[in-house]
């Protein structure tokens, strides 16, 4: 293990929020080890400590934000994940989200590291020309990513949701449900989340809009389709739950629906590079020019 | 080096595990006699230490004592005091000595030795017995340790093993279930239909955890509006409000939780009803339990959106589910509190003395 390599620390990391969610879930079923105690917690803050140290070296060898391909996308956003669950862990003691965190930020990062095509090595390219130079670039990718992260958690609290609403309606006694948090905080808190998370996304976009009235020709239609249609989408489940036409069960299926599709869309997000840019800018310049 | 202490640990009591309720209501002791009791107790020969434990369920002397000191002597002054037959006391009673007496207070107040196995009342009426034994400066160096390891072993077992885990009675279910649909049960807002035991139980579980918002309902209001009838009793009792029965439809949605217990034999609340009310109320969650025979909530109300709904039979199962979940805990418990016991005993009994 090279702990100055970006992907050798997030294989770490992932085996650390791994044995977090194992711990987690062992200790919530109450086996008989002290140690588990305080482990869970242990497990998933070193774990964020390295998973921080491998963005940092990533961000240094591409001279930016890390969030070129899959991966760093990936990975930036299960980051943003658990460093929302650390700030909610210091206001509440929130120990099985926690473990919900760690499990889909080992599963959801370790995928990314297994699968082949999700890391190629954009920045050795001999045209690689780093790509956000603009800091206000950095600040809306950031941002975008947090909210990404946001709703991730709130992915989570929704599917929480949804195991508690199944517990009390299956009418048996049912030991998860019993360690889970109150159906009513859990819709509280998911309410909480997606206010957040939409806040978040647009200020992401108004920063990113900024620069687009600039150089349009850095964002593509289908970027720019993708983000309005999911900022549209969050925005629309915030107004009906606000008026009481979307609770309960539909809006948590609503929240994690939404998400994967988020998720999914990952890679259609991405801004063209300066060279795609400029031959799009080109032709039109020449146009005018002979007009 | 270590230096053996020369004094021992002692308990002589009796509890429901040796005697029934009328052999315990004998040996109890009336609260206006306490005072007297603890006066004796400190005259008695080789008694360096002592402390009372009295409860519905229990009467049992803790001390500490000379290795000479004899039960026997304890054991007169008890059934003299309480003008019972010796013979009748040690039929009805126990006694343990040394790392006995630290098993034992280890698992009564961890709540291993309660009737409902679990329950967590007794640790904080121990509590009370010790720091009144405390005020009396009747405790010292040997109790005071061994009751406050006593209070640390019931704090260890309920929070790493499951003897607490799971309600058996019925009140305690419903609040179990009313915690997991709005977390904090004071803050739910009550409405009892019928006034039967299980109306009572209920309350009486609510009231236990704060819940202020108690209100009452019953069809007896319409039959006899100008006598004393069981549901505004109910209602007084507890410190709740009453409520008309003809209005109790047209203001559900000012309540959280809703337990209907009548022997009506028809069904009160239909799916309209509840639909009705949700409206009014859409993202809150409403608890329903039925507990009459015939149901007198339509079971189609639990497809309702935010609305769980719960009969007599699914309060029973979960109940003999948590029993049974608890009771292979209290195994585990007891074994491990066992060991902690002699580890604390043989602390207890050997000092190191710093040369």
């Amino acid at each position: 293990m090279n702990f100055n390599d970006a992907r050798d620390l997030m294989w770490i990391a992932g085996g650390l929020y791994g044995s977090a969610f194992l711990l987690g879930f062992l200790k919530t079923f109450r086996l008989n080890w002290s140690p588990l105690n305080e482990a869970p917690l242990a497990g998933i803050i070193i774990g964020f400590l390295l998973h921080t140290r491998a963005l940092y070296l990533r961000g240094l060898e591409i001279h930016g934000c890390p969030l070129g391909n899959t991966l760093e996308r990936i990975q930036f956003i299960l980051w943003s994940l658990i460093l929302t669950f650390l700030i909610l862990r210091l206001l509440w003691r929130l120990d099985l989200l926690g473990s919900f965190c760690a499990g889909l930020s080992f599963g959801a990062g370790w995928l990314t590291l297994i699968l082949p095509n999700t890391d190629p090595m954009y920045w050795l390219a001999p045209d690689y020309q780093k790509l956000f130079s603009n800091p206000w670039i950095e600040l809306h990718a950031s941002i975008a990513i947090f909210s990404y992260g946001v709703f991730s958690l709130l992915a989570i609290v929704s599917g929480m949701y949804l195991i508690q609403r199944k517990a009390l309606l299956s009418r048996k006694f049912d030991k998860l449900g019993s360690f889970l948090p109150p159906i009513n905080d859990l819709e509280v808190a998911c309410w909480r989340l997606l206010s957040v998370g939409v806040i978040f996304l647009t200020i992401s976009i108004l920063v990113g809009g900024m620069h687009w009235t600039r150089h349009p020709e850095f964002v593509s239609s289908i970027k720019l389709a993708v983000t309005i249609l999911l900022w549209l989408g969050y925005s629309v489940v915030f107004f009906l739950h606000l008026t009481s036409r979307i609770y309960g069960s539909k809006f948590a299926k609503i929240s994690i629906i939404l998400f994967l599709l988020a998720i999914g869309s990952l890679a259609l997000v991405n801004s063209k590079n300066r060279e795609d840019a400029k031959q799009e800018i080109i032709p039109v310049k020449s146009s005018e020019l002979s007009s | 080096m270590n230096q053996e202490i020369n004094q021992s640990l002692f308990l002589l009591g009796s509890s429901h595990q040796v005697a029934d309720l009328a052999a315990r209501e004998r040996i109890s002791l009336p609260p206006d006699s306490i005072d007297e009791f603890y006066n004796g107790l400190g005259k008695i020969e080789g008694l360096d230490e002592y402390l009372l434990l009295n409860t519905c369920n229990r009467t049992e002397i803790y001390g500490a004592a000379q290795k000479s000191f004899s039960f026997d002597s304890l054991g007169k002054y008890l059934s003299n005091f309480r003008k019972l037959d010796p013979d009748f006391l040690s039929q009805h009673s126990y006694q343990r000595n040394d790392h006995e007496v630290v098993d034992h207070l280890f698992k009564v107040t961890s709540g291993i030795d309660s009737q409902m196995v679990g329950e967590t009342e007794i640790l904080g009426q121990v509590k009370k017995a010790y720091e009144d034994a405390c005020q009396r400066k009747a405790a010292g160096k040997m109790l005071n340790r061994l009751f406050q390891k006593g209070f640390q072993a019931a704090k260890w077992a309920r929070t790493n093993t499951g003897i607490s885990r799971g309600q058996v009675n019925l009140g305690n279910v419903l609040c179990e279930l009313a915690r997991r649909i709005f977390g904090k049960v004071s803050n739910c807002r009550l409405l009892v239909v019928g006034a039967g035991e299980v109306a009572e139980s209920t309350i009486e579980a609510f009231k236990s955890r704060g819940s202020q918002a108690i209100t009452v309902t019953g069809r007896t209001f319409d039959w006899c509006p100008l006598c004393r009838n069981k549901p505004a009793e109910l209602a007084e009792k507890f410190g709740g409000f009453a409520l008309s029965f003809e209005q109790f439809k047209e203001s559900m949605h000012l309540f959280d939780v809703i337990l209907t217990s009548t022997a009506s034999g028809k069904s009160l609340v239909d799916y309209g009803d509840i639909k009705k009310s949700m409206k009014k109320r859409p993202s809150q969650p409403l608890f329903l339990i039925d507990a009459s025979v015939p149901r007198n909530i339509e079971e189609k109300v639990s497809q309702i959106e935010n609305v769980f709904l719960y009969n007599m039979d699914d309060v029973s199962t979960i109940a003999n589910e948590n029993l049974k979940s608890r009771i292979s805990e209290v195994d585990r418990c007891k074994g491990a509190l066992a060991r902690r016991a002699v580890k604390l005993w043989e602390q207890m009994t050997q000092t190191r003395e710093i040369s």
